[in-house]
């Protein structure tokens, strides 16, 4: 019996372990790519007839030298430093306004019976099925022309945490539902104000699905090149994913820059992401059952 | 008495303020109408110029040509400069320094292709015997400086175009400065207002009574100040455009003098022939003034009934808000809301940011995206009054009624990778091809990583959520990297076995592959992470009781963990449909839709037609139709939802 378990569990790790080179291969790539030193997208040359051995070395994820070149030139050299300075400030800004209007619109919603309410709701769901090429024009003219905040972090901010409000509400929500409501009763009679009642025990009990919803507001903002790149004209004012685009899309190929440049970028979001990410299925799919 | 209370007793408030919306309204609207026509009107002098001197130098030879393109030019201090395209020719400049004749340079190219745009639009207008494209070209990018251009032909062929730079910020040849705003008159319903109130003793009424006295009073005022000031302002509206045909007329009779006087054209002396100068951007003539520069009032009504058609709909309209709103404070809907809105202030309070914040940047831009889809819009034609880019739903018909999908030739069938119905299908199967291959694969891995007394669980799981936690937009470049048909990784190892190198992103099927590996690899973390939480809250007992029974492992599968597992498998795959659906990310990082357009998923054309082909309201028909086919299959997939849970 403990015989044949073994050898199930061999081809398990058969299986698993060839999943797992895949799944990783791409990530030891780039690492290989930002620690080479050098800007063409193969890792090493092959010489004019490669033989079979000599190919097996070409797709190691080992670059030929290693250098950290292209980090340190990624920052001096390129402008890379300051996009990941506009990325943050904005990425900033996007989390703490979005959670900020988030918390309390989820927090009147789960606790408050209004008329509107349901409508209410209704109306965030309904928003993430509008595409997002409707908006961009209508969006470009209204920031960009009306209200003259292009190329400004302003501009981008008020976009990004509106785009993460319907998620983070129906998410923050689906929380703050669970929270027993004797609580906040027995604080009610003990005096205490809405508000305080809001900030001294909600908010402290609904810590890990804050954390959630900065994080999505956070990637939000972090991960998004398109309205970026239309609403920052100058290239002072990328953020880092139309800067990293800029390095190997359209006419210039410079896939080391690539490569340093993503790793520091994602560096961050990968080890919040794997922090976080039990919490992320749970209110996603909470969320999409009801 | 309180507020509510006297919300409740009284219409002063009701009568109040719809009077002051309708009003307000009314007079964006007017304004909004009256710029409108200050538009149309310098583009129509800019037009009427260019058509002048397009007909001018119609049968010259070149040197004639350029002699009568400068003449004209000097004698009227608002045109700035003129030029005329002919082919790869430029065949006359008022500039100097352009030593026009010669060939165009490389940077001029755009006149070319604009040449050849007006030639394809006029084949196209002739050939369908409908006017659909645009054959005037005005473009007014600081206001007042107007850029025209205009068919040129030579011997009744088209020839090229004429450019005509043309400033209208200087006086009028008419002299009359006929968009003087005047201040709007309020005083007499404010009077009227004031008389009613006194009538009417101060509206007291019942919001239980159906009817009373103080309702039929309170909406007859209503109407009578909104149509009255209506009305007035609509009388103005004629006068303006009445000077404003005049001032046109006078500017037409003034040029036509001149080209008369220098024989380059004869200015017909009776009324009868058609007046070809002022005209429409199809180059019809307009009709509103006779070719010897006399203005019929009759044509002219005609005309502003026409124009005033539109604007006389919206105003009834806003007569019907203000009515029901006046209707809602009448039947106490406005007292109650007002109470509501006391009661719960809190709950309002604190959704009010985040509601504002969606309608300003969601819902406003939504509405104004579909608005923009029943239009025309280019980057070319932004400039033109609302009311000339209207087409009604042309673009729809365009999109859904384009039914080329395929030609069939000697050589085969060829598809026609341009057509929505191609697009929708590449669609449809990039969705199908990921969700499975997410789903097959995320539930082989999560079955395998649920095995009891496997080692290395968690280091598995960690590794296996990586390409999850990467941001999409770099797995796509790092992707397109290794698929790089000369260096990339992937034709590498296809060389290690000997096999051909494959060029990924030339074939359809081959380009099409690239963001499916790309997308599968970045989203079977998501379903394995979903199905393996569900698998963990089966409860163990069940199984054992099964095999106690005697299940076999295919049958366990079928009758436990199958059915366990739906609650939680199908919204997952419902939402990833509709992520796939829209993933933009992929296909426009990885392929690019290569080849030729064939791998666009809808979203990516969407936004190809808008920041490549810059046609802002074909674009926003597309995404129109997008937004549509996803709200069918919301309303299908909540219907199945709800049926499944039955079970």
């Amino acid at each position: 019996m403990a015989d044949i378990k073994t050898r199930n569990h061999v081809w398990l790790h058969v299986v698993l372990i060839s999943f797992t080179v895949l799944a990783i291969y791409p990530v030891l790539w780039v690492l290989a790519l930002s620690f080479s030193g050098q800007q063409s997208v193969g890792l090493i040359d092959l010489p004019k007839d490669p033989s079979f051995l000599e190919r097996f070395r070409g797709i190691l994820p080992v670059p030929a030298h290693w250098s950290v070149k292209n980090f340190t030139e990624v920052w001096t050299e390129q402008d890379f430093g300051r996009w990941m300075w506009n990325s943050l400030v904005v990425s900033l800004m996007t989390t703490a306004l979005g959670v900020f209007l988030a918390c309390i619109a989820a927090y009147a919603f789960s606790r408050f019976r209004f008329p509107g309410r349901n409508v209410g709701m209704l109306m965030f769901l309904i928003s993430q099925m509008f595409p997002g090429t409707l908006m961009l024009i209508p969006l470009f003219i209204i920031i960009v022309k009306w209200m003259g905040l292009g190329n400004t972090y302003v501009g981008l901010v008020i976009v990004y945490a509106t785009t993460a409000i319907p998620f983070c509400v129906w998410m923050l929500k689906g929380y703050f539902d669970t929270i027993p409501y004797d609580i906040e009763e027995s604080a009610i009679i003990d005096g205490a104000s809405r508000l305080t009642i809001f900030l001294r025990i909600i908010l402290p009990l609904a810590k890990p699905a804050i954390a959630i919803t900065a994080l999505f507001s956070f990637m939000t903002a972090w991960n998004e090149f398109i309205l970026a790149s239309i609403f920052m004209e100058s290239e002072a004012n990328y953020t880092a994913p139309v800067g990293l685009r800029f390095f190997v899309g359209g006419f210039t190929s410079q896939w080391g820059y690539f490569a340093a440049g993503s790793v520091i970028v994602s560096l961050p979001v990968v080890a919040l992401f794997l922090q976080l990410q039990k919490y992320l299925i749970s209110g996603l799919t909470a969320g999409s059952v009801k | 008495m309180n507020f509510a209370e006297h919300l409740k007793r009284s219409a002063v408030l009701g009568l109040a303020i719809s009077i002051l919306i309708t009003l307000a309204l009314s007079t964006w609207m007017f304004r909004a109408e009256e710029s409108d026509l200050r538009l149309q009107h310098r583009q129509r002098l800019a037009v009427m110029h260019a058509n002048a001197l397009a007909l001018a130098v119609a049968n010259t030879n070149v040197e004639e040509t350029g002699k009568r393109v400068s003449d004209i030019q000097k004698l009227d201090p608002r045109i700035e400069s003129v030029i005329i395209v002919g082919g790869m020719q430029l065949v006359a400049s008022t500039r100097a320094e352009d030593a026009a004749p010669r060939q165009l340079g490389r940077e001029e190219k755009a006149l070319f292709d604009l040449s050849d745009q007006i030639r394809t639009a006029r084949e196209t207008n002739r050939g369908e015997d409908v006017v659909r494209k645009k054959t005037v070209q005005i473009e007014e990018k600081t206001i007042g400086h107007i850029v025209v251009t205009v068919p040129y032909l030579s011997d009744g062929q088209f020839a090229g175009i004429l450019q005509m730079k043309f400033n209208t910020t200087g006086p009028d040849v008419s002299g009359a400065d006929i968009f003087s705003p005047a201040p709007d008159s309020y005083t007499l319903p404010a009077l009227l207002f004031l008389a009613a109130l006194l009538a009417g003793s101060l509206f007291r009424m019942s919001t239980e009574r159906k009817v009373d006295f103080t309702k039929l009073l309170a909406l007859g005022v209503f109407l009578l100040i909104a149509l009255f000031f209506q009305q007035q302002r609509l009388e103005r509206l004629e006068r303006t455009v009445t000077q404003a045909n005049q001032a046109i007329a006078a500017n037409y009779l003034a040029a036509a003098q001149q080209y008369d006087r220098l024989g380059y054209l004869a200015l017909p002396r009776d009324n009868s022939s058609v007046n070809l100068w002022d005209t429409d951007h199809y180059q019809r003539p307009l009709g509103l003034i006779a070719a010897d520069g006399s203005v019929s009032a009759k044509t002219q009504a005609a005309y502003f009934d026409k124009r005033s058609g539109f604007l006389k709909r919206i105003l009834g309209a806003i007569d019907l808000l203000g009515a029901a709103v006046l209707l809602m404070f009448l039947y106490g809907y406005v007292a109650r809301t007002f109470a509501a809105l006391k009661e719960h202030a809190d709950a309002y309070t604190y959704v009010a940011p985040a509601m504002i914040g969606m309608l300003v940047l969601v819902f406003f831009p939504f509405a104004y995206g579909i608005t923009l889809s029943f239009t025309d819009t280019t980057l070319f034609n932004e400039f033109l009054p609302f009311q000339d880019r209207l087409i009604g739903w042309a673009n729809f018909k365009a999109i859904l009624g384009d039914v080329n999908l395929y030609e069939r030739t000697a050589g085969g069938i060829i598809w026609n990778y341009q057509n929505f119905y191609w697009t929708l299908l590449v669609t449809v199967a990039w969705t199908i091809s990921n969700v499975t291959i997410g789903v097959t694969v995320g539930f082989l891995l999560a079955m395998a990583l649920n095995t009891e007394g496997l080692r290395g669980k968690a280091i598995y799981r960690v590794l296996l959520i990586l390409p999850w936690a990467i941001p999409n937009y770099i797995t796509a470049l790092v992707w397109r990297g290794m698929f790089h048909p000369q260096f990339g990784v992937i034709n590498q190892v296809l060389q290690m076995f000997g096999m051909q190198p494959v060029a990924w992103f030339d074939g359809v099927f081959s380009s099409f592959f690239t963001g499916v590996a790309t997308n599968g690899w970045l989203s079977f973390p998501f379903m394995m992470v979903v199905i393996l939480g569900a698998l963990q809250s089966i409860p163990k007992d069940m199984y054992e009781a099964a095999e106690v029974e005697g299940a076999d492992r295919w049958q366990r599968l079928r009758y436990i963990t199958l059915p366990l597992l739906r609650p939680t498998l199908i919204p997952a795959i419902v939402l990833s449909v509709v992520w796939t659906f829209n993933m933009f990310n992929i296909i426009f990082l990885v392929s690019g839709g290569e080849p030729g357009g064939a791998n666009e998923i809808l979203i990516t054309k969407a936004y190809k037609i808008a920041f490549e082909n810059y046609q802002y309201a074909y674009a926003a028909a597309y995404s129109t139709v997008i937004f549509m086919i996803l709200l069918v299959y919301g309303i299908f997939q909540t219907r199945i939802t709800k049926a499944t849970e039955s079970f």
